[in-house]
């Protein structure tokens, strides 16, 4: 029974992602007249098209680029929070947390009309900088969340030892505060690149630029309008999917503590 | 420690949350009360007028709520119910149960656009997987236009869901399994409890915590669908699969920028009574 | 929190991680300076299997110009916003109706009155891009509305509604699909609603007149179109209303059904899946023969603009003199398999040819694009597609009219 469980669910998994990578090798009219079979004539040129003509490796880039920035960035700012959080007196503190907490319960749908005609006024929609500033700040309140529930449990003789030695609040947030937490920042680092790696509704919101666009945004607009061709959606979802799946299994734990970390509160 | 350097530490975090999330949040509000079109220089004030109308008078609104409470139903009780599952299944140690958990876990790394695309040929009618397999079995009388039809559409899209985020809670519950203390299950092996009875009076109750961070954490998410929802129903989804998110998205997109501000704020409402009464529930539920 | 305790992996994994993926990459972040398109011109339309005809024609002119394509329904959504930034869409496109008033009011159009280009178009074509006396901007293709025939299956061309269901009985009879209809997708599922209307209507503008209030989806003749949806419903492929256009297109070119129900813009997209049967155009005539008064339905859309906002209008409005030239427009309407506004072009493409006599027959102007509030649009489209679905004629335009009466 486990065993008939476990494999049925395995095969829900596998199949479609199977169907789908095979599809990726297919044309089009091959893909309707036998669309799970193998490949007859397997060929790239699905390949070829959506890493030439779609310019998916200048868009890989823009979204390399933004997570290169927008999660360090979150990381440092929210560590920053997160420390001061974990040292502040009780009711500072809280208020502090609290400010953070509040927008996890605001959905960024739920900003995202006023937060376009911000962005419009002060020049910053259609800009990559835009979209990583966009990205930290909806993202900075689960890293403050996950950092300083985490940096909340160090004992407190672990800083006023910092402080009898004469370091200053710099010294003890980089000296202690950051290696002692360094699984939790990893962990956070994970969620946030999966985060900021898959947002699509910023880009939609403030990309116009086609030069300046995101994988799941390019990925959008690959459903032609008159003509959606599935092979090509098919390896525009290979090609969006592999460095995230090729990092997944490289660093395996550490995204499922990342994710895991991410569930207490997202 | 000077209490100075820890508030200029908060500083450029609070800067930049307070002056691109809470100030654009509390902006929604004035927006709310006009018709602005999102372009044009002069826009007219309305007052309450946008927020009673989404309240008390637009059925493409209560749809969307409709749907999304729906979505959101089937996926807290079908996904939760379904980590838990594998979570027992699989929390055993074993080489097996390793590469079994990484698989379940791997849907979670992709892209909802991906996603979508992934279960839009699924669902096709003539052409995709589900019905080719029903076909095969000889099921055809379950065959069904899936995402086409206006009364169950918004149920195939949750399915689309458990099968992206399941792996993720199965994790969490897996992590809350792991921490029961294995005597109470000798106890009650002694007492000569069952495995069912085993899950019913050991890890049922034992997974309180995980099974309630899970349940909120779906609940967000669900109110989130925006992504998987647009690439599987296109841009304007129709009213089967339109959302909250999807309306405002639209609403926005058909130039009515005033209206979709005040459609945002009743979306925030909608969100907070429904974690209150979920913590409502929780309470009753654990006395 | 459930995580590995394991030191020492510092911020550095963070970091690591994305770089990382940055190695993956290729190119990385380099590859984006803004200044490197700064010498083209951006071309902003929705035609994504125009893109090889179009680059063909950039690449003979000598104009610097890059193609910034997005699928018609999101370019319906978010064309406007774009073109306003001025970054993309130096010279752009806009559909009939609802986009085309929304752009001119933003005041994003430049006035062409007096162009010299203008001349090059059939004047009764262009005067959907006509606003006030100004000419704002010229249709470029010609399309027609109607569905596809394939004419190996379909011999014959019924005269009325009932000659029509006789034909659908037949075509099932040798065992394929009737109707191949893309239900599933908003923008092709409404294109089956032109012809439905356009005979029933009591007046051209009656889809106009719904949104204006003169006129109620629970009205009469619209009920009427309702019920001949659900007359067709047994004639759709299976799962109509869950099938994409890709899908609905696949089973037309393969020859498993004889009509596809969307309009002459697909035909260059049957050839490319492989179909050789001759193609021609079908409509349902919805009414007796004696009170038919169309054929079938044409658009004029693909609005050509040049962007008001954009600081590259010279160049913009070079592309477009381009683009009107007879010869160009002929590479232009061979190339993709759609009749075009401008005068005197050669039509040499097969299906074209075979088309042309459609050109001088009476046809209507689409109708659905009367519309001007996109969520009235969709309830009025979405009432014929809950009819498929099994909702009754009476209950859909109801609810249908209920929207409207909120949304307009």
């Amino acid at each position: 029974m486990r065993r008939l469980l476990l494999a049925g669910y395995a095969l829900l998994i596998v199949v479609p992602l199977v169907v789908i990578v095979g599809g990726s090798f297919k044309t089009t009219p091959d893909l309707f007249a036998s669309p799970f079979g193998p490949p007859t004539r397997p060929t790239l040129d699905n390949y070829v098209t959506v890493l030439e003509k779609q310019d998916l490796l200048r868009v890989l880039g823009n979204s390399v680029l933004v997570v290169a920035v927008s999660v360090p960035v979150t990381l440092l700012l929210g560590s920053l929070v997160a420390f001061a959080v974990a040292r502040l007196p009780r009711l500072p503190s809280r208020v502090l947390f609290g400010i953070f907490a509040l927008g996890l319960a605001v959905p960024a749908q739920a900003v995202m009309i006023p937060q376009y005609v911000q962005f419009d006024r002060l020049g910053l929609r259609n800009s990559l900088t835009g979209l990583m500033l966009v990205d930290v700040v909806v993202t900075l309140p689960v890293a403050v969340f996950i950092l300083a529930g985490f940096m909340r449990t160090l004992p407190a003789e672990l800083f006023e030892a910092a402080e009898i030695d004469g370091a200053g609040p710099w010294a003890a947030y980089r000296r202690i505060a950051v290696p002692v937490s360094a699984p939790s920042l990893a962990a956070t680092a994970i969620f946030l690149v999966v985060m900021h790696w898959n947002d699509l509704l910023h880009p939609l919101l403030f990309i116009d630029d086609p030069a300046k666009r995101t994988l799941p945004l390019a990925l959008l607009d690959f459903q032609g309008e008159y003509l959606t061709e599935y092979p090509l959606l098919f390896t525009g979802v290979v090609v969006a999917s592999l460095p995230m799946v090729l990092a997944y299994a490289f660093l395996q734990r550490h995204f499922v503590a990342g994710i895991t970390a991410g569930a207490v509160k997202g | 420690m000077s209490r100075r350097a820890l508030y200029l530490f908060a500083a450029p975090a609070l800067a930049l949350y307070g002056g691109f999330f809470l100030l654009p949040a509390v902006q929604g509000l004035r927006y709310a009360t006009t018709d602005w079109d999102g372009y044009s220089p002069a826009f007219h004030d309305v007052g309450a007028a946008n927020l009673t109308a989404v309240v008390s008078n637009d059925d493409l609104f209560r749809n969307a709520l409709t749907n999304n409470l729906k979505f959101l139903l089937v996926v807290v009780l079908g996904q939760t119910a379904l980590a838990l599952l594998l979570a027992v299944l699989l929390a055993a140690r074993g080489r097996g149960s390793t590469w079994l958990r990484a698989l379940f876990f791997l849907p979670t790394v992709l892209s909802s656009v991906s996603v979508a695309f992934i279960w839009k040929f699924v669902y096709d009618p003539n052409f995709g997987l589900a019905n080719a397999v029903l076909d095969a079995a000889g099921l055809d009388r379950f065959e069904s236009s899936y995402l086409g039809d206006e009364s169950t559409a918004i149920l195939w899209v949750a399915v689309a869901q458990i099968w992206f985020h399941a792996g993720q809670m199965m994790i969490v519950y897996i992590a809350g399994i792991n921490q029961i203390p294995e005597e109470l299950y000798d106890a009650a092996r002694t007492d000569g409890a069952g495995r069912w009875q085993q899950f019913r009076h050991v890890t049922w109750p034992m997974v309180a915590p995980a099974t309630a961070l899970v349940v909120a954490y779906t609940t967000l998410q669900s109110f989130k669908a925006f992504d998987l929802i647009l690439g599987l129903a296109g841009n304007p989804p129709r009213s089967g699969l339109d959302v909250l998110a999807t309306r405002i998205y639209s609403t926005f997109a058909n130039s009515q920028l005033g209206y979709a501000a005040a459609e945002s704020i009743v979306f925030m409402a909608a969100i907070a009574v429904v974690t209150f009464l979920q913590n409502r529930a929780a309470r009753m539920a654990h006395g | 929190m459930t995580m590995s305790r394991r030191n020492l992996l510092g911020l550095a994994a963070g970091t690591g991680a994305a770089s990382l993926l940055a190695a993956c990459a290729g190119p990385g972040g380099e590859s984006t300076k803004p200044g490197e398109t700064g010498g083209e011109i951006s071309f902003a339309h929705w035609r994504a299997e125009d893109k090889d005809v179009f680059e063909q024609i950039i690449k003979d002119s000598k104009l610097a110009v890059r193609q910034d394509i997005s699928p018609s329904n999101d370019y319906q959504s978010t064309a406007l916003q774009k073109l306003r930034g001025g970054t993309v869409g130096d010279a752009f496109t806009a559909f009939r109706g609802a986009q085309f008033l929304d752009i001119a009011k933003a005041g994003v159009w430049t006035d062409l009155t007096g162009k010299p280009l203008t001349q090059r178009y059939e004047p009764a074509l262009i005067t959907a891009g006509a606003q006030d006396g100004k000419q704002l901007g010229v249709p470029y293709q010609l399309v027609f509305n109607t569905p596809l025939a394939n004419r190996d299956l379909v011999t014959e061309t019924p005269k009325d509604w009932d000659g029509f269901l006789a034909l659908l009985d037949t075509l099932k009879g040798k065992g394929v699909t009737p109707i191949a209809w893309p239900g599933g997708d908003a923008a092709n599922a409404g294109q089956l609603l032109n012809v439905m209307v356009v005979n029933n209507a009591p007046t051209d503008d009656a889809l106009g007149r719904i949104e204006t209030g003169e006129a109620k989806v629970t009205d009469d003749w619209f009920l009427t179109v309702l019920k001949q949806y659900q007359q067709l419903t047994p004639y759709f492929q299976k799962g109509a209303t869950g099938t994409g256009s890709d899908a609905a297109l696949a089973l037309f070119a393969q020859g498993k059904a004889g009509l596809l129900a969307t309009g002459s813009f697909q035909v260059s997209g049957v050839r490319k899946l492989g179909a050789k049967f001759p193609i021609d155009l079908l409509a349902p005539i919805t009414t007796t023969a004696d009170k038919a008064r169309y054929e079938g339905v044409f658009n004029a859309t693909f609005i050509l603009g040049v962007n008001a906002k954009s600081a590259k209008q010279d160049a913009a409005l070079a592309w477009l003199d381009r683009l009107s030239d007879p010869v160009v427009a002929g590479v232009y309407a061979n190339g993709t398999a759609q009749h075009v506004t401008v005068k005197g072009v050669e039509y040499t493409n097969a299906d074209l040819k075979a088309l042309a006599p459609w050109l001088s027959r009476k046809t209507a102007l689409a109708p659905r694009f009367q519309f001007s509030n996109l969520d009235v649009r969709g309830a009025v489209e979405n009432a014929a597609v809950q009819v498929v679905g099994g909702k009754s004629p009476e209950q859909a335009a109801e609810a249908a009219q209920r929207v409207v009466d909120q949304k307009r």
